[in-house]
């Protein structure tokens, strides 16, 4: 009875957050004390929709930037996840990988931005969408790493001993055995190109406006109901691949385990 | 066969691509904060090494990203563990095995402005609280973000870090068959207690060791979370280098790039320590 509660508690908490944001994002007016809005609205969509100048492409702005990077950083970390996976030095190469991670966003942005204005990427979308790489990449190779198993390594053997080019061996033999890694992979990092703020902040020098960059104006101009249309805007990858399959999201578990398990 | 091995072009990628831009920009930040590069540059000079080594905020700020990195995990694993063990099997079945992912689906731009809007003083819960009669006005309410505590910090990471962690939990448990063993003991006579803390606990926080190290570095060095309801005094580290960075005069720019040197070294040796660490054990156990 008690597991049945807190079961049921933990859903309604776990729901909440999306709740709350959708009846922000409808709100017309909800002041002190009111615990649900006392006028709703679907203005702050309207607008959205038809206000082509500033929202419109900064979504697009954002889908292409995180399609981009997804693309490059899966297709790149794919290649060289078998490399790192062959080599010896393994471990130390794992550490490299990790090493974006470790020293965060805001330092890596701080300390690449003379560099990419000295490049004169700094403010571009191709100077944010390299910085991005830098994170996507080393994410897909530590998620694809864990691919090439002894397994694979057999039936590419298979395939070479039957005759197949190497080309063929990519093409015919990897490419579908790794599919549905891959489109995991494709998620990820768009994910980590859609959801990031502080490089896109720094490295597009307030230049670059994107969803979350958007969200942040908003939020600190006060605009809590535009905030929260960015909000949802933001969510609907995530979410849409949850309602798809839970495993383009779960891998965000999966692959923690397993690259710090190994 | 050639005992050397041949250059792998893959790898080379690799290597300019993820270790070239830390490299690259820990060699500029050194070179700009020692004055040989930018646009105030007066010739080699440790001055902005002195000023921020020995300025007091550096190591509050280190500190205290390194507290609410702690007090983050800290609370999100206890609260994980706790609902793994009471919920167990539940957390695969019925709804909520879907809605676990839920939150894996926020950013922490948006968790922070749900915090604002659920924790505020105008928020969701002081509404509730007004609600029941035991606040008045908005300003009754204790103040749970901004604070010098960063108790909103805390609570904004709890609730991103805390359904992975139960995830990985799950995931883990099943992994190294947690119920079997504690089922040997309990079967040895252990009580339920004493089978979770000696046998269920030990096994679960080995295996995930690492994943929590490396989740304890990126906390400390979270920028979005703090940012927003964070406190103005004392900041998290990425949050003091960012304002450093962007203040108006340029003679504060030098100690911004210091203070990114000293916590990205201090993160990368963070990070080789649990790695090296880690083929420690690794070699430990092969002997054993």
């Amino acid at each position: 009875m008690i597991r049945r509660a807190l079961a049921w508690t933990m859903s309604s908490l776990l729901v909440l957050p999306l709740v709350m944001l959708v009846l922000l994002s409808l709100a017309r007016h909800w002041t002190w004390p009111a615990l649900l809005p006392t006028q709703l609205q679907a203005r702050q969509w309207q607008d959205l929709i038809a206000d082509s100048s500033t929202l419109g492409p900064v979504v697009l702005r954002s889908l292409g930037m995180g399609i981009g990077v997804a693309m490059l950083a899966t297709a790149l970390g794919f290649v060289s996840s078998r490399s790192v996976a062959r080599h010896p030095r393994q471990g130390q190469l794992l550490v490299l990988l990790h090493l974006p991670f470790a020293v965060s966003p805001v330092v890596l942005g701080v300390s690449l931005l003379y560099t990419f204005l000295r490049l004169h990427l700094a403010g571009h979308i191709a100077g944010v969408m390299l910085a991005h790489l830098v994170f996507a990449y080393a994410y897909a190779v530590i998620l694809l790493s864990g691919f090439w198993n002894p397994q694979v390594q057999s039936l590419v053997e298979l395939g070479i001993s039957l005759g197949a080019r190497r080309r063929q061996v990519w093409l015919q033999v990897l490419m579908p055995l790794a599919r549905p890694l891959l489109l995991v992979c494709l998620f990820q990092t768009f994910l980590i190109s859609w959801f990031d703020y502080a490089l896109t902040l720094l490295i597009g020098d307030s230049q670059v406006a994107t969803l979350t960059v958007t969200l942040y104006q908003y939020f600190s101009s006060g605009d809590i109901r535009l905030a929260a249309t960015c909000a949802l805007l933001l969510l609907a990858p995530p979410l849409l691949a949850l309602g798809i399959n839970h495993r383009l999201l779960s891998a965000t578990v999966a692959t923690r385990l397993e690259a710090h398990s190994d | 066969m050639s005992s050397r091995r041949r250059f792998d072009p893959w790898i080379g990628l690799l290597v300019i691509m993820i270790a070239g831009p830390v490299l690259l920009g820990l060699g500029f930040m050194l070179l700009y904060s020692t004055g040989l590069i930018g646009l105030l540059a007066t010739g080699f000079t440790m001055r902005f090494w002195t000023q921020v080594l020995l300025d007091g905020q550096t190591w509050i700020s280190l500190t205290y990203s390194a507290l609410i990195g702690c007090a983050s995990l800290g609370t999100s694993l206890a609260l994980a563990l706790a609902l793994q063990a009471t919920l167990g099997a539940r957390l695969r079945t019925g709804a909520l095995r879907g809605l676990l992912f839920l939150p894996l689906a926020f950013p922490p731009l948006v968790a922070a402005l749900l915090s604002v809007e659920l924790l505020g003083n105008a928020g969701l819960l002081a509404r509730l609280a007004h609600a029941v009669g035991w606040i008045e006005r908005p300003e009754n309410f204790p103040t749970l973000l901004y604070t010098y505590a960063g108790f909103g910090i805390v609570v904004t990471h709890m609730t991103l870090v805390t359904p992975f962690l139960l995830l990985l939990l799950d995931r883990l448990a099943r992994h190294e068959s947690v119920a079997e063993l504690e089922q040997v003991a309990r079967t040895l006579g252990a009580s339920r207690w004493q089978a979770w803390r000696r046998v269920y606990l030990p096994v679960l926080m080995r295996a995930s060791a690492p994943v929590l190290s490396v989740y304890f570095v990126v906390l400390m060095g979270a920028y979005e979370v703090p940012l927003l309801v964070g406190g103005q005094y004392p900041s998290m580290i990425s949050v003091l280098i960012q304002r450093r960075l962007s203040q108006f005069d340029m003679g504060t720019r030098p100690e911004a790039y210091v203070l990114a040197s000293i916590y990205a070294c201090l993160a990368t040796g963070l990070l080789l320590v649990l790695f090296a660490s880690r083929g420690w054990r690794k070699v430990q156990e092969r002997g054993a």
